[in-house]
């Protein structure tokens, strides 16, 4: 039998998107059901001071358990020995990919979501990247521009604090910032090799990322323990649970509902507007209907548009609000890995304490200001510098007290590496679409990926080993090595597109504020709404397309128009 | 509560509260004399720890068995690695074993010190790294310094780890023997 709720507005998963759609519809006034298909998560889960010695494998992680239960999940980095919990099971949530282009989808049920384990890199787009689709051809013309979201970007960064340095780059604007992480030595040496070497063209800086380095909003400063990804008891970085879900709870206008996996849209053809949603509560697989007058899609890229496609109705028979064809094409992911690394000689008495939960990053520099290279747009760089310690003791000649006694006191050399994130061409063929055989633990239908790397994504692969080296050795790097990358899309964990924003119908899902063409109480905020990849790391602009949207959202139905 | 002392509660409530409750009772089995049916026999966790204390001798610091390689070898023998890896590193401890005994005529553990580490020195510079006693030894040596090195005696007495730090400082003095 089903059971019906009534809300003022659904937002479908409780992540990073999520959040910030429940904080902002909240705080507005709408009594907000937030539905995630995970369970709850409580402080108790966080396991970032862990030591090695505590894992059974130190560190090395259960080789059966992963092989049984993430197959998959544990190419993740994040998924590590204490911290797969905070992975799904892949034997329950299955998806297929063509045999000759593998997919890797990380994903994250729990309250939360995947912002328990994001890599935390949060840099604003620009109109560089805004303007590419309408200069270049590839994929079409976001309906946006940098002056829209600025604003926003600017409202998301200061209540969930940002470190990072201000440099004065167009192609990288700089946003409000908490005092930047300190660079070691070594980068800060490299920094100005760099600036001098290529004049000032190629721009080194401490990686801007979504960690207090101050207390802020009720949230302590950074205790610099390192493993972000497995939680943080002192809230230090951002994640839903630590900020936007208390911010939405305190409003008193929040209903979180765990285990609750959303299995389609429900469209009333009669009003052309989204009824709400049916879910299938994961503990007993029963059915529960929600109504709203809004439903916000945040469930992540792939699983807002499998949602979308398995919601058919006879207006909509291949997915809901798919009148354009659009829906489930243009998938993005970063290409991501190429790059090189080296020694750096010298500053042994110099050494790092602390383990900071951040790296360098090199702004964009090819196709910035000219066209340069034979391929279109660009790459951003992320890397970092250290001393390598004990670590490097089992590949090291030696034994005995002399051997011991070196690695416990020589920390041995500094070494500095960097690999590139590159931008994607949105590519009609790059697809998500239904498995019409495999469904998951629930019944619904897996989504069937076919995303392939093509010839630009190639030739840019090949320049950041280039465009690295060429930089290590100007900062005075010996022994360099250039290193590729073989990963495959979705292996960056940056799906982006295939419910595309557009400046009319005939060719996006949704229109300028996420808002579906087709059903207009219908809003997607998450990585499914865009129209290019970028090369930045793109979480903080959802969180900003969110509070925008639920911003018009709210504005519109106080308007009597939703 | 000032942030030090949020801090020191927040690491006192990990270290009591938030362990792999799992992990600790499986250390805790081995410390008792478990062994896992796949793991090492007698004579190789002999010849394991004999060339771990000869990598890591006791000094003025805790040696290689002190601490618990051997044990963490055997686990990561029995339980970590596939049948092919497990298959490949008892072979090769076998081949060790009858090199020694063939050239001495007695197990590693019962040679004098200096026949030990003639041993360990031929295995760690070897003429040739594509044998199977060059190539076990290699991969014993990464494990071996891994065990060392992440155990509790050595991170807390030698390293003197810190969980938590009140700032991050990327260009600290450095002097050989400092606390971490």
């Amino acid at each position: 039998m089903t059971r019906r709720e009534t809300y003022d507005a659904i937002v479908v998963g409780s992540g990073i998107s999520g959040g910030w759609a429940a904080k902002e519809l909240t705080e507005r006034g709408l009594r907000t059901l937030v539905l995630e298909a995970g369970g709850a998560v409580t402080m108790n889960d966080f396991v970032e001071h862990v030591r090695p010695h505590q894992m059974k494998y130190r560190g090395y992680g259960d080789p059966a358990a992963m092989r049984r239960d993430h197959p998959i999940q544990r190419e993740c980095y994040a998924c590590d020995e204490v911290g797969h919990k905070f992975f799904v099971n892949d034997n329950d949530n299955p998806y297929t990919a063509p045999a000759d282009a593998p997919f890797r989808w990380f994903r994250g049920r729990q309250v939360g979501g995947r912002s328990i384990t994001w890599g935390r890199q949060v840099y604003r787009w620009s109109d560089l990247d805004f303007e590419a689709n309408a200069k270049d051809g590839h994929g079409n013309d976001w309906p946006v521009r940098y002056a829209d979201i600025a604003p926003w970007y600017s409202h998301v960064e200061r209540f969930i604090g940002i470190t990072g340095a201000r440099e004065g780059l167009s192609q990288l604007p700089d946003g409000e910032f908490l005092p930047p992480m300190e660079m070691t030595v070594v980068e800060r040496h490299a920094r100005e090799k760099i600036l001098a070497a290529f004049g000032g063209e190629r721009v080194m800086t401490i990686g801007r990322a979504a960690v207090l380095t101050q207390d802020h909003n009720g949230r302590q400063a950074c205790h610099y323990c390192g493993p972000c990804e497995r939680g943080c008891v002192t809230h230090s970085y951002f994640n839903s649970i630590g900020s936007t879900l208390p911010a939405a709870e305190a409003t008193g206008r929040l209903t979180l509902r765990p285990n609750s996996v959303v299995a389609e849209v429900l469209y009333d053809p009669g009003t052309s507007r989204a009824r709400g949603v049916r879910v299938i509560d994961a503990q007993t697989m029963q059915d529960v209907e929600y109504e709203a007058r809004v439903v916000f899609l945040c469930a992540s890229t792939i699983e807002s548009v499998r949602l979308m496609l398995n919601s058919t109705s006879p207006t909509f028979p291949d997915g809901l609000g798919n009148s354009s064809g659009t829906l489930g094409r243009y998938v993005m992911d970063h290409h991501y890995g190429s790059g090189a690394s080296g020694n750096m000689p010298g500053f042994l008495d110099k050494r790092a304490i602390g383990s900071r939960p951040n790296g360098i990053y090199i702004a964009r520099f090819r196709n910035v200001n000219a066209e340069q290279k034979d391929f279109l747009r660009g790459y951003g760089m992320q890397g970092g510098s250290g001393r390598s310690g004990w670590g490097r003791g089992g590949g090291m000649p030696g034994y005995g007290e002399d051997f011991k006694r070196a690695l416990i006191d020589d920390l041995g050399g500094w070494r500095l590496s960097a690999s590139g994130w590159g931008e994607t061409l949105p590519d009609v063929n790059n697809t998500i679409t239904l498995d019409p055989t495999v469904k998951d633990k629930w019944g619904i239908p897996a989504a069937h990926l076919d995303v392939r790397w093509r010839e630009n994504e190639t030739a840019m692969d090949n320049d950041m080993q280039v465009g690295v080296a060429e930089m290590l050795e100007a900062a005075g790097c010996t022994n360099v090595r250039t290193h590729g990358s073989n990963n495959p899309p979705g292996h960056c964990i940056h799906e982006m597109g295939g419910a595309r924003m557009s400046k009319t119908r005939d060719e996006g899902v949704l229109n300028q504020w996420n808002q579906a063409w087709d059903v207009r109480n219908l809003f997607v905020t998450d990585g499914a709404a865009m129209c290019s990849s970028a090369c930045q790391n793109p979480s903080i602009t959802y969180m900003a397309f969110t509070a925008r949207a639920a911003a018009y959202a709210v504005d519109a139905m106080n308007r009597g128009e939703l | 509560m000032k942030r030090r002392d949020l801090l020191r509660a927040a690491g006192a409530a990990t270290a009591l509260s938030f362990l792999p409750r799992d992990a600790e009772a499986a250390w805790a089995r081995i410390a008792a004399g478990y062994r896992a049916a796949e793991g090492l026999t007698a004579a190789q966790r002999s010849l394991v720890g004999g060339i771990a204390d000869v990598i890591f001798p006791r000094t003025d610091t805790p040696s290689a068995t002190d601490v618990g390689v051997t044990d963490w070898v055997d686990l990561i023998a029995a339980e970590y690695y596939d049948e092919n890896v497990r298959a490949m590193l008892v072979a090769g401890l076998n081949a060790i074993d009858a090199q020694v005994r063939s050239r001495s005529g007695r197990p590693f553990a019962e040679l004098d010190a200096d026949a030990q580490r003639e041993i360990v020195g031929g295995l760690d510079a070897p003429a040739d790294r594509s044998t199977v006693e060059a190539r076990t030894y290699s991969r014993l040596k990464g494990l071996v310094v891994h065990g060392y090195f992440t155990s509790q005696r050595v991170e807390r007495e030698v390293l003197r780890v810190r969980t938590v730090y009140p700032k991050f400082d990327g260009a600290a003095d450095h002097r050989p023997g400092a606390a971490r």
